[in-house]
């Protein structure tokens, strides 16, 4: 987007206020929505609820397609369409909502070098499992890819995005790595996101911000989700600050929310494999 | 008594010890730690035609990359982090992830992309830096290379041409070199008064933004207006490297 263009869509999103109509899209849930893009997806949802602004979870097989920027999940508040959480948590400052306001500007600083840290290793790993692990390609990303579509487009577009993401992995020296290697960059990411919250109940201690909608986002997919193997979710269950935080913050926005939204029955189903 | 340690990496210029990002990286690191590595430019190594350069060879071992080098020299003892918490552990590695993401494809392109920059200094330089037939053939392919990890990790829609995926790669930099003035302030070092691995690798990416006269300079510029960043730099290239203005490249 053009800085003209940006600044635009900044003025017109300040001039209105949070429709009650909000909407955020995402895959289906039961039998098609793949592990990072359920991360991305409930990272957004954390943070609109840190926000206090209410959204309403639709779910569609298309969700991909419908998005701008080809990634879920996208939010349509108003006339706007906007995705990804790095793009909604501009989109939503414009409005006069932000969490990070508070912070100093070497805490500024400090948010997005972890921000990136979730990003370039947590979402690599999770993409890297379930597009290049054969056992899991076979198993769940295939099947879960294409199941909205008959024989032989599930095949093609599921091959089509496998060769996508490849692709990536390769540009960015990851395709020579083995899982046992990923699974160690994985624990390191933990174990520097274990450290850097420490016994606070938030990164930025008292008050949540987008870093700790992230790292949530991440961390309980991962807590939530059954792979072939528990390999990936054993790594974080290491730590146990972090499974803490991961139980504070569902407690905290995604429990005790009278409005029935699926991401609280999300929450719900996959609480017990995280209670257990 | 440790076995002795050579470092295959791409030579200086322009006041630099090296002018390659990574490989600047590890000589800043193997100062700051005191380890005692022989530095070796490269010039006729087939290793460089896969691209994994710089290289660490200790008797039969040879290792790549940054990380694993460092990781490696780490386990020789020869460890800049010695006196960090857990926490500035935690943050070496996120300040690290920032770099990559948001620094790394700006400094690419500004190297291997732009084409004025491309075809006026830097291929020139590598391709007199190496034997024919390879000085014909790997700068181009470090050229590709650089263009489609950018188009492949920042390109995509929105963004459909190249202009479009430039702006933003060079205000995702502008914003990155932000922040690291602000996080460094008035210190010496990102961790107090001695250098750790972040120091290292902040050094390696900033410094060749900093010193390598391109025709096009973007980055330079914002980079010349954050004058702690610019401190950083020099203090780094006087007190370890004994370089100052003068060209510090070495007779190949």
């Amino acid at each position: 987007m053009s800085l003209v263009a940006e600044a635009f869509v900044t003025q017109l999103a300040a001039a209105e206020p949070w429709p009650e109509n909000a909407a955020l899209y995402q895959q289906l849930k039961e039998e098609q929505i793949l592990l990072s893009d359920n991360a991305s997806s409930l990272a957004v949802q954390a943070f609109l609820q840190m926000c206090n602004l209410p959204v309403r979870v639709v779910c569609r097989a298309n969700a991909e397609y419908m998005s701008p920027s080809g990634k879920v999940p996208f939010i349509h508040v108003g006339n706007q369409v906007v995705s990804e959480l790095g793009p909604i948590v501009q989109f939503v400052k414009a409005k006069g909502h932000s969490l990070s306001d508070g912070l100093d500007e070497v805490q500024k600083a400090e948010m997005k070098a972890y921000m990136e840290l979730v990003n370039n290793m947590l979402l690599t790993a999770e993409l890297y499992l379930q597009w290049c692990d054969d056992v899991t390609v076979e198993e769940i990303t295939h099947p879960r890819y294409g199941s909205p579509y008959p024989w032989p487009l599930n095949r093609i577009l599921s091959y089509q995005k496998q060769w996508e993401v490849r692709r990536k992995m390769k540009a960015i020296g990851w395709a020579g790595k083995t899982l046992q290697q990923v699974l160690e960059d994985v624990d390191q990411c933990c174990q520097a996101l274990s450290q850097r919250l420490g016994t606070q109940p938030y990164f930025f201690n008292k008050q949540p911000t987008e870093l700790d909608a992230l790292v949530f986002g991440h961390l309980f997919t991962i807590l939530t989700t059954q792979l072939t193997t528990d390999e990936l979710s054993e790594k974080v269950k290491h730590y146990s600050n972090l499974t803490a935080f991961c139980r504070r913050i569902e407690q905290q926005y995604f429990e005790g929310n009278d409005k029935e939204s699926s991401s609280t029955a999300a929450a719900r189903s996959a609480k017990k494999s995280l209670l257990r | 008594m440790a076995a002795p340690m050579e470092l295959s990496c791409w030579g200086g210029g322009w006041g630099l010890p090296s002018v390659h990002p990574e490989s600047l990286t590890v000589m800043a690191y193997a100062k700051f730690s005191g380890a005692p590595l022989t530095v070796n430019t490269i010039n006729n190594s087939w290793r460089a035609r896969k691209g994994d350069v710089p290289v660490l060879i200790s008797e039969d071992i040879v290792i790549s990359q940054p990380a694993k080098i460092l990781n490696f020299l780490r386990k020789q003892k020869y460890n800049a982090d010695y006196e960090l918490s857990a926490k500035q552990g935690a943050d070496t590695l996120a300040y690290i992830a920032l770099l990559e993401e948001k620094l790394l494809p700006s400094l690419l392109h500004t190297f291997w992309v732009d084409a004025e920059n491309y075809c006026s200094v830097t291929k020139p330089w590598f391709a007199s830096s190496i034997t024919f037939p390879l000085s014909l053939y790997l700068p181009g392919k470090m050229s590709r290379e650089a263009l489609n990890r950018i188009l492949l990790t920042r390109g995509g829609p929105p963004l459909y041409t190249l202009t479009e995926v430039e702006a933003q790669i060079y205000r995702d930099a502008k914003e990155c070199l932000n922040l690291l003035s602000k996080r460094l302030g008035t210190s010496q070092f990102f961790f107090g008064d001695t250098p750790t691995t972040l120091d290292a690798f902040v050094f390696g990416f900033l410094a060749p933004i900093y010193k390598v006269c391109f025709p096009r300079v973007h980055l330079q510029e914002h980079l010349k207006q954050l004058p702690n960043l610019c401190r950083f730099c020099d203090d780094i290239l006087t007190c370890y490297f004994r370089l100052t203005a003068s060209d510090g490249r070495q007779p190949s």
